[in-house]
């Protein structure tokens, strides 16, 4: 047993971080320190930076492009992206839909997809909740009917994020109703230009569009962009959670903000304030506890002896995390969290925000946009059937 | 970056599993708790395994293994419950080893190792609570070494043990002497503690003593970060076997017709309980892995660690009398003996508002495992 990285892998962190140091945007990561928004062009043109360099592919093995990292390089990576301030990736493409593509796609798919996803070029997009579909997402209906050598797709998906940027979205559609729900439902890759895809953007309680209602009316949907068997695609959809392990967790981000925090509070005068101070120190507490399952698991993945099946619980704990930190700083900035001043949240804002300090503007804001980290990717409510599963049987 | 046991440890792991499972049920330990709380026999088997030699230096007839050795060994010990506090051992060859003249090394170490003497950490004092700076306890330089006089509390096993480990203040600074338990002026006044175990009050009225060393709050904080690791890996143990219990038991029992494991709320709440021991367990590893570390560095780590353990301690404790229903609370069911234990766990070496003080006092700007 042992804490340190490797030599190699040290080194390897130093290559990163002068990487990300001389090419992350600083503009960019102005943004990313202070909360303030990221437009399409933030986030796609830091994929782009990235897929340039080979890296958005992070975790792709080398033959589909990907550099063929192991899973402590590509956390360490990962570290130094979030540390250095650089947006997260949008992983519907790099890290949801083309491991997919290439576990279960054709040579053809593989070849007409993944460059695309690689380069951040094309933006993917999920389609997987409904209306009707939350947790219990085997009751999908959005329905795929074949009709010679094309699928005709009517339905509604929901919650899709970024939606409003999408090029295509890969969905889950209903081809059968006989037998178990999850025998009928097959994994389709949809351009969202098809006549008859609308995305209307749902606006949520801080204010931004970050999620979109996506309708499909009569959308024709060539046969050759099904991955894999008809009907077989729960299989498909749950080899892509199996993805989500260590990246869920987010602590890189959860090590960023917790910074954050600490400048809050010593800007604000409280950080002898015995009272919040202890929630840091709680909140820092969880967060080293939290690196280390990550570690853990980490470690078990590169020895391969033993297997430690808890990505539930770095969910949970991760998502807690997120909340937590959010809601500290808010309190910190006390009655100066409130004002709601939209300007103020871009960068350059020349204003004057109430109190004085403008890096109150986005708290609260992030505060409510956090709720959502314990209701999405499996609500934490279902990660604890998961766990439970696990445990009790 | 690499948490997998070697094959030593493995092997360390089940024997001692195997003597806990055979050696130490819990009809021995009902036994032990009844005749007093600790058992020199036992204690004996403890050595006959090698644990007592674990850490002592290959040279004083030790073993020379580390930290993650002495938490494999505390891991086991805790499923068992076992009563011997094999942790002040570790304490005490950790102690010495690293700051005892030669002399006392020579004379100390290689009984500690073969099990023929029981080295433990008298510091508690009425006022201190889990200060460590805090001591009252006075020695003063006599023609043949030096007399200490000093009431300690809650020293465990300190009516059994053959020497005390004492912080006592010399010249205006904190320094660590070593005091047989047979030397003129010592008396000691035994009692069960919580969790069955046994400790005692120690008198010392001008007690000849063995000067360790002069730089005894480093020393004496080196024993303590020893004993929140020690005390960490029981704790990991005791809630493996906790969270095993419960398990079984819900899938056992049955109202309204149907296993109690099939309900929702309390599946939400057992999964809570796993989330509480992998974090415990993670922070053990921590603890363990960063006690070789330079002082700021480690106490800064043992007190996150303490944090988590006792949160989680108190926790899966709780939880689990509240699962096992009315069974939970009576003294028959081996449950409610791990609950105490851990509850005792807790309150070891600074308890979790204690150690989120030292956190707090310890915070930088940035934080994770590596800093």
């Amino acid at each position: 047993m042992d804490l340190a990285f490797t030599p190699e892998e040290q080194a390897f962190r130093d290559e990163v971080r002068a990487w990300v140091r001389s090419n992350l945007p600083p503009e960019i990561s102005h943004k990313v320190h202070n909360a303030l928004r990221l437009t399409r062009d933030d986030l796609q043109g830091w994929a782009k930076i990235l897929g340039k360099k080979g890296w958005l592919a992070s975790g792709w093995p080398q033959q589909f492009g990907g550099p063929g990292w192991t899973a402590v390089q590509k956390h360490l990576f990962e570290e130094e992206c979030a540390l250095a301030g650089a947006p997260r990736v949008v992983p519907f493409g790099p890290v949801m839909v083309a491991p997919v593509i290439m576990a279960y796609g054709t040579p053809e798919q593989q070849q007409r997809f993944l460059p695309g996803i690689a380069s951040g070029e094309v933006w993917w997009s999920q389609g997987y909740s409904e209306p009707g579909s939350g947790s219990d997402l085997a009751s999908v209906k959005t329905r795929a009917e074949r009709v010679g050598n094309k699928y005709i797709v009517n339905g509604q998906k929901t919650w899709t994020t970024l939606g409003q940027y999408g090029e295509w979205i890969f969905c889950l559609v209903r081809t059968s109703n006989e037998g178990k729900p999850q025998t009928g439902i097959s994994f389709l890759l949809i351009d969202m230009k098809s006549p008859g895809v609308t995305v209307r953007p749902i606006k949520l309680l801080d204010g931004e569009c970050e999620v979109n209602e996506v309708f499909f009316d009569n959308v024709e949907v060539p046969a050759e962009n099904l991955i894999g068997e008809e009907n077989k695609g729960w299989t498909y959809a749950k080899h892509l959670l199996s993805h989500e392990r260590t990246n869920i967790a987010d602590v890189n981000r959860a090590k960023r903000e917790l910074e954050r925090l600490k400048r809050i509070a010593k800007a604000e005068g409280l950080w002898e304030d015995q009272r919040l101070r202890d929630q840091v120190a709680l909140l820092e507490v969880d967060v080293v506890a939290l690196e280390m399952l990550v570690l853990r698991v980490l470690s078990a993945e590169k020895s391969g002896k033993n297997s430690l099946d808890i990505a539930g619980l770095l969910k949970i704990k991760g998502s807690e995390i997120q909340q937590r930190y959010a809601e500290l700083m808010m309190l910190a900035a006390g009655p100066f969290a409130l004002p709601f001043i939209e300007e103020a949240m871009e960068a350059g804002w020349q204003g004057d925000f109430p109190g004085g300090s403008v890096a109150h503007a986005p708290l609260a804001s992030t505060y409510f946009n956090m709720r959502k980290t314990t209701i999405y990717g499996g609500s934490n409510e279902v990660q604890r059937n998961i766990v439970a599963q696990t445990v009790l049987g | 970056m690499d948490f997998d046991f070697s094959d030593d440890q493995q092997q360390l792991r089940d024997a001692v599993r195997k003597w806990v499972d055979k050696g130490y049920a819990f009809e021995r330990r009902r036994g032990i708790v009844a005749a007093g709380g600790f058992d020199r026999a036992a204690y004996g088997e403890l050595a006959e395994l090698g644990l007592t030699a674990l850490t002592v230096p290959e040279q004083h007839d030790g073993m020379g293994q580390g930290a993650i050795d002495a938490m494999v060994a505390m891991e086991e010990l805790g499923r068992g419950m076992v009563l011997e506090p094999l942790a002040q051992t570790f304490i005490a060859s950790s102690v010495l080893s690293r700051y005892a003249p030669a002399d006392v090394q020579a004379a100390w170490l290689p009984r500690i190792a073969s099990g023929e003497a029981l080295v433990v950490l008298a510091h508690q004092e009425r006022k201190a609570r889990y200060r460590l700076d805090v001591c009252d306890a006075k020695a003063a330089a006599t023609p043949t070494g030096y007399a200490l006089t000093a009431t300690k509390s809650i020293v465990p096993a300190g009516d059994q043990a053959d020497a005390f480990l004492v912080p006592a203040q010399l010249d205006g600074k904190l320094a660590l002497f070593l005091v047989e338990r047979a030397a003129n002026g010592v008396t000691t006044r035994g009692y069960g503690t919580q969790d069955g175990s046994r400790a005692a009050e120690v008198q010392l009225a001008n007690a000849a003593a063995t000067l360790v060393t002069k730089d005894g709050l480093a020393a004496l904080e080196l024993a303590v970060d020893t004993g929140i690791a020690a005390t960490c890996a029981e704790a990991v143990g005791v809630m493996d076997q906790t969270v095993a219990l419960t398990v079984d038991y819900m899938n056992q029992r049955k109202q309204f017709g149907v296993a109690i494991a099939s309900f929702q709320a309390l599946r939400h709440r057992v999964a809570d309980m796993k989330m509480q021991l992998e974090l415990a367990r993670s922070m053990s590893y921590y603890a363990s892995l960063k006690l070789g570390a330079p002082a700021p560095e480690r106490r800064a780590a043992l007190a996150r660690a303490k944090v988590q353990l006792g949160q989680s301690m108190r926790f899966v404790g709780q939880q689990s009398v509240q699962l096992h229903g009315g069974i939970g609370v009576t003294d028959e069911y081996i449950g409610s003996h791990y609950f105490k234990k851990l509850t005792q766990l807790e309150m070891m070496f600074g308890d979790t508002l204690h150690h989120l003080g030292e956190v707090s006092a310890r915070m930088q700007d940035t934080a994770g495992v590596f800093a």
